[in-house]
């Protein structure tokens, strides 16, 4: 999937993460910061990175502010953000899956 | 029932008046312009927080000091930042004293420059820095930087440019990249660009948003008070120190300023900041043509009023050849549409 547009899902209230996309070149950038970091920084990274995969992203500039969210909660906000990037937002949401 | 986030209308007085109330309660001051209010209020409509944005800035954030802790902060920064991105920015640059500075480090927010009251961060961890990066590597000798916004480029801007060539090995040139005028900036920058052809090394940069900008130096742009102008200098000022380190920049070359207030007072501000991060800050005196200080403001009015040929020997012929031909009518005509041609 492309991304078109910058976009944003979630929040900055506590337990949540604030996930943001925009067009990249040609790789995925991730930026990553948390309150968590030292504990749960690499697992936080991987749950992105493995979101993104599933969804077919291969070039993006990705910001992550965590809140010390919960797996669930950070690939809901990844998808829910690469979704309203393309404007698949409004339509049949293909929670858990690639847009085809 | 709980609290309650809402936008604040520009012209909603009771409710701004509860705004003014609360930052000045946290001693900030207001600034005079800004485009987006919200506000947290609770069961009784009292304001808990506040917060605004102008351009791509967030500022003129304030919590109730009874009600810190509860993590409206970051209600109220998700909420700007949607907004924000709703505008199309998704650069955003945020203003806090530097008590509070600790808090949008935890926000993904990343400080830039700091001056005695006011600190200056934006959402990008390597944006400053890659900013800096596309500048180029320094070059070797001694390097200067000139800023200008070159509304249009006249004999004067060439006369600064050139002294400048002539005394430093390398020059940076920046142009203000910010839309501001009638004079859009692809025209400004083509006029410079023309003008400074035969000085080789002379080197065009656009200023971007880290030089005077709507984000670093709004009052550069719109009226405000003496004391607001001297903080958004000093804070220009500082974060030019940074791009005078990353350049080896050691001179910036500006023109004496009779006329435009906030320029003077900018002037004002180099000289006695900039020696101290040492970089000497060179004051020319304006060129002057048949006793008549060469000044871009007197061009826009001259064109303004239809008098182009009464400033014809103000402008290079690069400038004048332009201002003749037919392109530049749509900018002539957004010239005379203009109600105040001049820098306040």
């Amino acid at each position: 999937m492309e991304i078109l547009k910058p976009a944003a899902a979630g929040t900055l209230e506590s337990s949540d993460a604030q996930v943001t996309v925009e067009p990249g070149d040609g790789k995925i950038e991730l930026s990553l910061s948390s309150s968590v970091m030292n504990q749960y920084g690499r697992q936080i990274r991987d749950t992105v990175l493995e979101t993104l995969d599933r969804l077919g992203v291969t070039s993006a500039k990705v910001s992550v502010v965590d809140k010390g969210a919960l797996d669930c909660t950070l690939k809901a906000r990844v998808e829910c953000a690469v979704f309203r990037s393309m404007d698949a937002s409004d339509k049949n949401i293909p929670w858990g899956g690639a847009v085809r | 029932m709980g609290n309650t986030l809402c936008s604040i209308s520009q012209q909603d007085r009771f409710l701004q008046g509860k705004v003014d109330a609360l930052l000045t309660g946290s001693g900030i001051r207001r600034d005079a312009h800004l485009d987006y209010t919200c506000g947290i209020f609770d069961d009784d409509w009292n304001l808990l927080a506040t917060g605004s944005c102008f351009h791509n800035t967030i500022r003129c954030l304030a919590v109730a000091a009874d009600h810190q802790g509860e993590g409206l902060l970051n209600e109220i920064v998700t909420h700007l930042s949607e907004v924000q991105l709703s505008r199309g920015n998704s650069r955003i640059f945020l203003y806090t004293k530097p008590q509070s500075a600790k808090f949008f480090l935890d926000l993904g927010y990343y400080e830039i420059a700091r001056v005695q009251d006011l600190v200056f961060l934006e959402n990008r961890r390597t944006g400053f820095s890659d900013w800096l990066t596309s500048l180029g590597l320094p070059k070797t000798g001694v390097s200067a930087a000139i800023v200008m916004n070159a509304n249009p480029f006249t004999r004067g801007h060439r006369h600064l440019v050139e002294r400048a060539a002539a005394e430093n090995d390398a020059v940076h040139l920046f142009l203000l990249s910010e839309e501001a005028g009638p004079i859009p900036f692809a025209v400004r920058k083509q006029l410079v660009a023309r003008g400074i052809e035969d000085l080789k090394n002379v080197i065009l940069h656009e200023s971007g948003p880290y030089i005077i900008s709507a984000a670093t130096f709004p009052s550069y742009f719109l009226r405000d008070d003496d004391a607001a102008i001297r903080a958004h200098a000093s804070l220009d000022l500082a974060i030019f120190s940074r791009i005078a380190n990353a350049l080896s920049i050691t001179r910036r070359y500006v023109g004496e300023e009779p006329k435009s207030r906030v320029t003077s007072l900018y002037n004002e501000r180099m000289q006695s900041l900039l020696p101290a991060c040492g970089v000497e800050c060179i004051v020319l005196p304006r060129l002057t043509d048949g006793g008549q200080i060469i000044s871009a403001s007197t061009v826009r009015q001259a064109i303004h009023d239809g008098r182009l040929d009464d400033v014809a020997a103000f402008l290079p012929a690069s400038t004048l050849d332009f201002f003749r031909s037919p392109e530049a009518a749509p900018v002539i005509a957004a010239i005379r549409a203009e109600r105040d041609v001049i820098h306040y």
